[in-house]
């Protein structure tokens, strides 16, 4: 069985077209996006008037006079992995991070593009026929979960474990603390007993696969530029860090699965082994709109990976 | 969540509470990095001893020559940065626009194979700046350090040094290079009080006096000028010389000048255009700081030494077999010289190996990286990205590294043909530019969607992007300086053993390359994969 796996797409729409047709491009039977769905930026377009619109983009203000520029920019912006959201100067000035106006406007941005990106998987793939599984991410808001459940052609994996043609997958979304707070993290004790909760419902641990968010703790899986406490990337960007997950690497070790697959940290792409267990974090760079992935073949006899490469699609 | 705003009289872009947003990078340290780069202390004082090929060529104007050129480097590469942002430099930048093969042959040649050769460099200028002037100072009078056992002992702990400091990780190290700088600029200091306060008298007398007392040379200054006339050198006049020699001098100064962009792998996420500026301006600022440092140097030289003495002292390193002084003519050394007290002049020359010591940690690092990305592209085989569980020591990517630059160590130090192809060392690592300023020119055409998505898109003089304008004007630079280098002899790099040496590393990277592709097609794995797009519709 093939296997396309890929994370971390932000929000990214050229990177989830690519991933809808990485299936057929890589002559995967299965997709896998292991989290980290929504992006982090929303643009304004400001309505000037009727068929007339702003925005500021790329470091340059430009005026829209047309529906097609409308379409095109917004094209532009959704593939950078940004929200492009056409509002008044009004409501421009009315929102605010105090009242939660941007926050409220943040998660419509969202659960509507990924509503549009649930729509596009339905008719690529082929209503289901070719089994496409998501996951949460620390990153991703709570919204995202239920719109992910209700698709008929795509799974959410989130704290489960899926039969994958043989092969068991567990999925944690959950990460270790970050310096941003974001939505699905939790110290490591909590985590390690959220990933030992998933676990215990797999049937054979000789078949599993771990799709966790988190890479394991100082595996090179999880280096990210150190950072002050301004979040300013300390002495030039040269210093990187372990900032994976101890909860992560000591279930790997533990549980020893196959393969354990993981993502967060964009800029550490990397393979290892940790024991029996073949460790990979593809890395992300979805805001050039390159897709990277892994394309794992597992044999269902023999219980293994046999063949990986790291992709950048 | 928490979402804050961005922008001037509204906001223009609201970011959330995400994993990754970081604040910019600080132009202070991108700065730090590109000046301790293009390292004139290390680098640039021992190239300025090469004026004698081209003996109407003028050193200042040569250097201001090179800053000019290679501020279109520092655009063409902060293009890339934005562009395609943390994703490895050369390697990814030219396979994802060139191709896999391409981006190997270079990544492996540029920032691998020719860093065996730059160890011993390194080695070479720890023992001249460093172990042989403190050696002479504490009354040593033997010249052990510069000698070719010397030089290798030197080059081994080089090796070690950058070994160690790869295995331990950048972090400490990072903290320490910043200091260096300090401490290096500290030493600038000095030396200019020093100098300004000096007469020309004075120092004739107190280099008379000190060379007497280390090397019991008598007259040593009017020596070495005479030696100088004897050979046939005439120093040009201070601010003479020709452009036509001048512009000959560039290649040469390229050992130094060109590496403002050493850092570019390590920018992150981008945000807009204002990234670009920062990248640039870390960049720039840390080249041009290089520059005004060396016409500082070369002006307080010219003041203290007197120009002509300080050429023909560099000349005699060059024009004859054995010149009058028996070390390098370390300017610093010969500055140190002015205070008749060892005890200072240690001291002196300590401040300044900190611009040694702040740089060597970091000459195994790109290799390591390309050794890394290399096998998780799956072209070199798994075991060279494996580190060790406990340490994360990357031990066989520092075999893969340190092994053969011992090997090429002991060429270096023993046998003086070899040595003279140290401008191989910054020839190879042009070639990969050149891919990489190419790869800026076509990228419109070969990547148009991440080429007009990026910032770097956007600035523009005269309605022309700036950027692909630095990479014409890089790719100009470039191509001058191999022609010069490939068929000019006064540069020591275009004869058949070094051409056959420098084609060895090619050849070399393109069958590691080519076995890669067979090896793993049989495996059922095909690497022509690895950069392929899919397709978006």
């Amino acid at each position: 069985m093939k296997v396309f796996f890929a994370t971390d797409i932000h929000g990214s729409e050229i990177c989830w077209r690519k991933f809808l047709n990485a299936a057929a491009f890589y002559k995967a039977d299965m997709v896998i996006l292991g989290g980290d769905v929504t992006g982090k930026v929303m643009i304004p377009i400001v309505s000037l008037r009727p068929g007339h619109w702003e925005v500021t983009f790329g470091g340059q203000r430009v005026q829209l006079d047309t529906q097609a520029e409308l379409d095109d920019i917004k094209r532009k912006i959704r593939d950078r992995g940004y929200y492009p959201a056409v509002m008044s100067g009004d409501e421009l000035d009315s929102l605010n991070a105090e009242d939660g106006s941007v926050d409220r406007r943040f998660t419509q941005e969202m659960t509507k593009g990924l509503e549009t990106w649930l729509d596009m998987a339905d008719s690529k793939l082929r209503g289901g026929e070719i089994p496409c599984i998501l996951n949460g991410g620390n990153d991703d808001i709570w919204e995202i979960d239920d719109i992910i459940e209700q698709s008929p052609s795509v799974s959410f994996a989130e704290s489960k474990v899926l039969d994958i043609g043989g092969f068991y997958l567990a999925s944690m979304g959950w990460t270790n603390p970050t310096p941003w707070n974001t939505f699905r993290e939790a110290p490591e004790d909590v985590l390690a007993a959220k990933i030992d909760a998933v676990v215990a419902s797999i049937p054979d641990m000789g078949r599993a696969v771990f799709n966790f968010h988190a890479p394991p703790y100082g595996t090179g899986l999880d280096e990210a530029p150190a950072l002050d406490e301004n979040m300013r990337p300390i002495h030039g960007g040269a210093v990187m860090k372990p900032v994976g997950s101890t909860a992560v690497k000591a279930a790997i070790q533990k549980y020893q699965p196959i393969l354990s697959v993981h993502g967060h940290i964009h800029e550490s792409k990397g393979v290892l082994r940790l024991g029996r267990t073949l460790t990979m974090n593809p890395g992300s760079s979805y805001s050039d709109g390159v897709l990277q992935g892994a394309v794992l073949d597992l044999n269902e006899k023999k219980g293994k990976v046999t063949r990986y490469i790291l992709v950048n699609g | 969540m928490t979402a804050g705003a961005l922008g001037e009289e509204r906001p223009t872009l609201f970011l959330r509470n995400a994993t990754g947003l970081v604040r910019g990078w600080s132009v202070r340290d991108s700065m730090i990095y590109a000046c301790l780069s293009t390292n004139v202390v290390t680098l640039g004082m021992v190239e300025w001893t090469v004026q004698s090929s081209f003996p109407h060529g003028n050193l200042l104007y040569s250097i201001l020559i090179s800053g000019v050129w290679v501020s279109f480097l520092v655009v063409a590469y902060a293009g890339l940065v934005v562009t395609i942002p943390r994703a490895g430099g050369d390697y990814v930048w030219q396979s994802r626009i060139l191709g896999s093969g391409i981006g190997f042959v270079m990544a492996a040649t540029g920032w691998w194979f020719i860093l065996w050769l730059w160890a011993p460099i390194y080695g070479a200028v720890l023992a001249e700046e460093f172990f042989e002037p403190i050696w002479a100072t504490l009354g040593y009078h033997g010249t052990f350090f510069v000698s070719d056992t010397g030089k290798f002992v030197v080059t081994l702990i080089t090796i070690a040094l950058a070994g160690i400091l790869v295995s331990i990780g950048m972090a400490g190290y990072a903290r320490v290079q910043k200091w260096c700088f300090y401490g290096g600029l500290l030493g600038v200091l000095v030396l200019v009080i020093l100098l300004l306060s000096a007469s020309h008298a004075s120092f004739i007398s107190s280099f008379n006096l000190e060379t007497h007392k280390l090397f019991g040379l008598t007259g040593a200054y009017q020596q070495i000028n005479l030696q100088a006339a004897k050979a046939g050198y005439v120093a040009p006049t201070f601010g003479g010389g020709t452009f036509g020699q001048s512009l000959l001098l560039v290649p040469f100064m390229m050992f130094y000048l060109l590496w403002p962009n050493w850092g570019t792998t390590l920018y992150g996420e981008i945000r807009g255009a204002n990234d670009f500026r920062r990248v640039f301006s870390g960049m720039f600022i840390g080249l041009w700081t290089t520059v005004a440092l060396s016409v500082l140097f070369l002006l307080l030289f010219a003041k203290a030494f007197g120009w002509a003495f300080y050429m023909n002292v560099n000349a005699g390193q060059n024009l004859v077999a054995k010149a009058v002084l028996p070390i390098f003519p370390y300017p610093v050394l010969m500055a140190a010289w002015l205070v008749h007290n060892s005890a200072f002049q240690v001291i002196l020359i300590l401040l300044f190996s900190l611009w040694f010591f702040g740089w060597v940690g970091t000459l195994f690092l790109s290799s390591t990286r390309v050794i890394f990305a290399a096998a998780f592209d799956r072209v070199l085989p798994d075991a060279a990205a494996q580190v060790s569980e406990k340490r994360r020591v990357p031990v066989a990517s520092l075999v893969l590294m340190l092994l053969p630059a011992v090997g090429f160590g002991a060429l270096y130090a023993f046998n003086s043909t070899f040595a003279s192809y140290t401008l191989d060392a910054t020839l190879v690592i042009a070639v990969t530019y050149l891919f990489s300023a190419i790869a800026v020119v076509i990228l419109p055409l070969r990547k148009p969607d991440l080429w007009f998505a990026s910032p770097a898109s956007k600035i523009k003089v005269l309605g022309v992007p700036v950027v692909l304008v630095g990479g014409v004007v890089t790719i100009g630079l470039l191509v001058f300086n191999l022609y010069e280098w490939l068929s000019n002899d006064a540069y020591f790099v275009n004869n058949h053993n070094s051409l056959y040496y420098m084609g060895g590393m090619y050849v070399l990277a393109i069958v590691i390359y080519v076995a890669a592709r067979i090896i793993r097609s049989r495996q059922g794995i095909d690497l022509g994969l690895i950069n392929k797009e899919i397709p978006v519709e």
